[in-house]
């Protein structure tokens, strides 16, 4: 719709100036050392959880056998993946053995370090290497760079494959949590009178009820707690503070000029709220959900920590913390996961810093 | 003034039903029964036969729907009634009751050394703002800030109860009391006592907020220091310090007084986390157990008082903003 843009006449005299806000915004984001670093090192999880298992794993990430290529390392991402002939061919899981005996014509990529998240790597399982030390034996060394657990499985095979729940925690904990947040705010803001009346309470209600205990009663009463069930609860709970701000937003920007104008041209209350308002509201919007990320990754990992989380073969930073407890004197269980947890939420923080700092135009005039 | 307080109940009231009836719901609808869990989960062997589940789900009003129940449960702390834990045998008054020193105890002293250390610190930060060491400090705190509290009261265990094991150094893993300690010991071995066990908690518990009141100060001070007055007052030849602590500071109380208010709830509802920890026997940890024990009219009770709390914090919060800045009217 060109009818309500306000074209660019005056301001057009240099194609530099006429800048969007998201630009601008970023060209300003850009000029934080400290953020970029932190978005920096965002995206560097996402490559570790994306390429984890051929960074740590058992299986081959490519490899020949009877003639044909095969990629077993994906079995890591989802069960069904497994190429059904290693099951036929009983593998067991174990490939060098198994691989070299079966077709000696065979070749194999293997993972950078030879370790797996779900079990210990037993004596001999890869040529000339011993099993992994086990109980509070499993110091960090050069094969088990993080250390092993009371298990003797390896911590930093675990840390890698554990990134992938770190993240998505936070995406689609927050991704739920401001959908729901940004409709109830803008219907709550744009509508009003006894709409808005509802929202509010309805936003009190859940404000109120002390998140930890809403979220515990949540996790007792699914019965079979899997990690996006945890998601789905910490996004259910999470949304408040973003309602109570596109709330504002909406109700700020109902009133004004270029919304007025295109109520005049007829558009309906959706399309107004969505085409018109919504790219205006968004940014303050987003730095909550930034900063939610960063509490959503807390909360995920305490609830791991407190015994909540997913059952035992999925891995997460906090369940290993968990075990940590009960072994204090295996420091490496706390150190690696903790530091990860502390620089994901560290991260997480500064990026959203960032993001205010670039979008919020009061905060650029402060620091003149 | 006081339509505006009874108004400001009476939605109170309405949002504490509609909080206290989700709760209720979600914690009657959680699998199991405090009858099953309780006993089932200490001791196979003692597995309760059905007849006597029948007699004990009619005595503890659980054979009805849980909305007859919720307006049973009502109708009692209407007439002042939390009702008696299932899975304690006491009355749900008295366990609060004793819970709640001990909480106090750990969130009185980490709000008051949060206070006495980040109200220095956020005006160091505006006296040097912008300077090397003050970049350096605001990032310490922001980093402070982003440390999750159970990833620190792990390395704090680490290092105070397994590393400094038996030097002068060591502090106690968890728990409130010594093996040693006991009700005859002297006054003063038992709060030396109690206040070792205590310090690992504290430091957990107040670091966060420090870092966050110090951030707090020192942002508002931002604003407020480039205010024409401060310009006049320096004009004028106050002194840096008197400007900052007598101009500046007092008008960043504002905002500061309403997040006193704000702290309300969590100064007697405790930390679920540090208390679990911790191993110390306050608030936090018995909620944390009574779900576990699905131990309803516990749930229920200490559902009820953080609410109350947080609602009371809130009106609380509005009424001082309204006291300290003649500005705002509550009307």
């Amino acid at each position: 719709m060109s009818s309500d843009q306000t074209a660019p006449m005056t301001r057009s005299s240099s194609p530099s100036e006429a800048k969007g806000f998201w630009s601008e915004a970023w060209r300003r984001f850009r000029g934080r050392k400290l953020s970029m670093a932190a978005l920096g090192f965002v995206l560097f999880l996402v490559l570790v959880a994306t390429f984890a298992p051929a960074i740590a794993g058992t299986k081959p990430v490519v490899c020949k056998y009877k003639g044909t290529i095969y990629f077993p390392c994906l079995s890591y991402f989802d069960r069904s993946l497994e190429p059904v002939i290693f099951a036929k061919d009983r593998f067991r899981g174990t490939y060098p053995a198994n691989l070299a005996e079966k077709d000696p014509e065979s070749w194999a990529i293997w993972p950078l370090v030879f370790q797996d998240p779900y079990r210990s790597v037993r004596d001999n399982e890869w040529p000339g290497e011993p099993a992994n030390p086990a109980r509070d034996q499993g110091k960090p060394s050069r094969r088990n760079l993080f250390g092993t657990d009371q298990y003797g499985v390896d911590v930093f095979a675990k840390m890698v494959h554990g990134t992938t729940v770190a993240l998505l925690v936070g995406f689609v904990s927050m991704g739920l949590a401001g959908t729901i947040g940004i409709t109830v705010g803008a219907t709550a803001g744009y509508f009003g009178g006894w709409v808005d009346m509802l929202a509010s309470r309805l936003i009190e209600v859940v404000m109120c009820i002390p998140t930890l205990v809403l979220i515990l009663a949540l996790v007792a009463f699914v019965d079979q707690p899997s990690i996006w069930k945890t998601m789905a609860i910490i996004g259910l709970t999470g949304w408040t503070g973003i309602a109570r701000l596109a709330r504002a937003e909406f109700l700020r920007l109902r009133s004004s000029e270029f919304v007025m104008a295109a109520r005049a041209a007829g558009a309906g209350p959706l399309r107004i709220m969505l085409r018109h308002i919504l790219p205006n509201a968004l940014a303050p919007v987003l730095v909550p959900i930034t900063f939610g990320i960063a509490s959503a990754i807390l909360i995920e990992s305490s609830l791991s920590f407190l015994g909540f989380g997913p059952p035992p073969p999925s891995v997460s930073w906090g369940s290993l913390l968990n075990d940590a407890r009960s072994n204090l004197q295996m420091w490496w269980l706390v150190v690696f996961p903790g530091v990860a947890i502390f620089l994901t939420v560290l991260s997480y923080n500064l990026v959203g810093e960032g993001l205010q700092e670039a979008t919020d135009p009061r905060l650029r005039e402060a620091r003149k | 003034m006081v339509s505006y307080l009874i108004r400001r109940m009476a939605l109170a009231v309405v949002t504490l039903v509609m909080i206290t009836g989700i709760v209720y719901g979600l914690a009657r609808a959680m699998p199991g029964t405090p009858l099953t869990i309780a006993i089932g989960e200490t001791d196979p062997s003692r597995k309760l036969n059905p007849a006597d589940i029948e007699r004990m789900k009619k005595a503890y009003g659980l054979d009805k729907p849980w909305y007859t129940a919720y307006f049973v449960w009502v109708g009692n702390v209407a007439r002042g009634d939390l009702g008696r834990s299932i899975s304690r045998k006491q009355p749900v008054a008295r366990l609060i009751g004793e819970r709640i020193g001990p909480t106090l105890a750990l969130s009185g002293s980490a709000l008051l050394l949060t206070w006495v250390l980040s109200i220095p610190l956020g005006l160091y930060a505006s006296a040097r703002s912008g300077a090397v060491d003050e970049r350096a400090v605001s990032f310490g705190l922001y980093v402070l800030y982003s440390f999750p509290t159970f990833v620190a009261a792990l390395f704090l265990q680490i290092i105070f109860a397994v590393w400094l094991r038996d030097t002068a150094w060591e502090l106690p893993l968890f728990g409130m009391r010594g093996d040693g300690i006991t009700v005859e010991s002297s006054w003063l071995a038992r709060t030396t006592d109690m206040a070792r066990h205590a310090i690992l908690p504290v430091i957990c518990q107040s670091y966060v907020s420090l870092a966050w009141y110090s951030r707090f100060i020192h942002a508002n001070m931002q604003e407020v220091v480039r205010q024409d007055y401060i310009r006049t007052a320096k004009a004028k030849g106050a002194g840096p310090w008197r400007v900052l602590v007598h101009h500046g500071f007092r008008n960043t109380l504002i905002p500061l007084v309403t997040l006193l208010g704000l702290s309300l709830p969590a100064l007697l509802g405790g930390s679920v986390i540090i208390e679990q920890i911790f191993t110390w026997p306050g608030m936090g940890r018995l909620f944390f157990e009574s779900i576990r024990e699905r131990d309803y009219p516990t749930i229920m009770g200490l559902t009820f008082m953080f609410s109350v709390l947080t609602l009371a914090g809130q009106l609380v919060a509005d009424m001082l903003y309204a006291w300290v800045d003649p500005r705002v009217s509550v009307e």
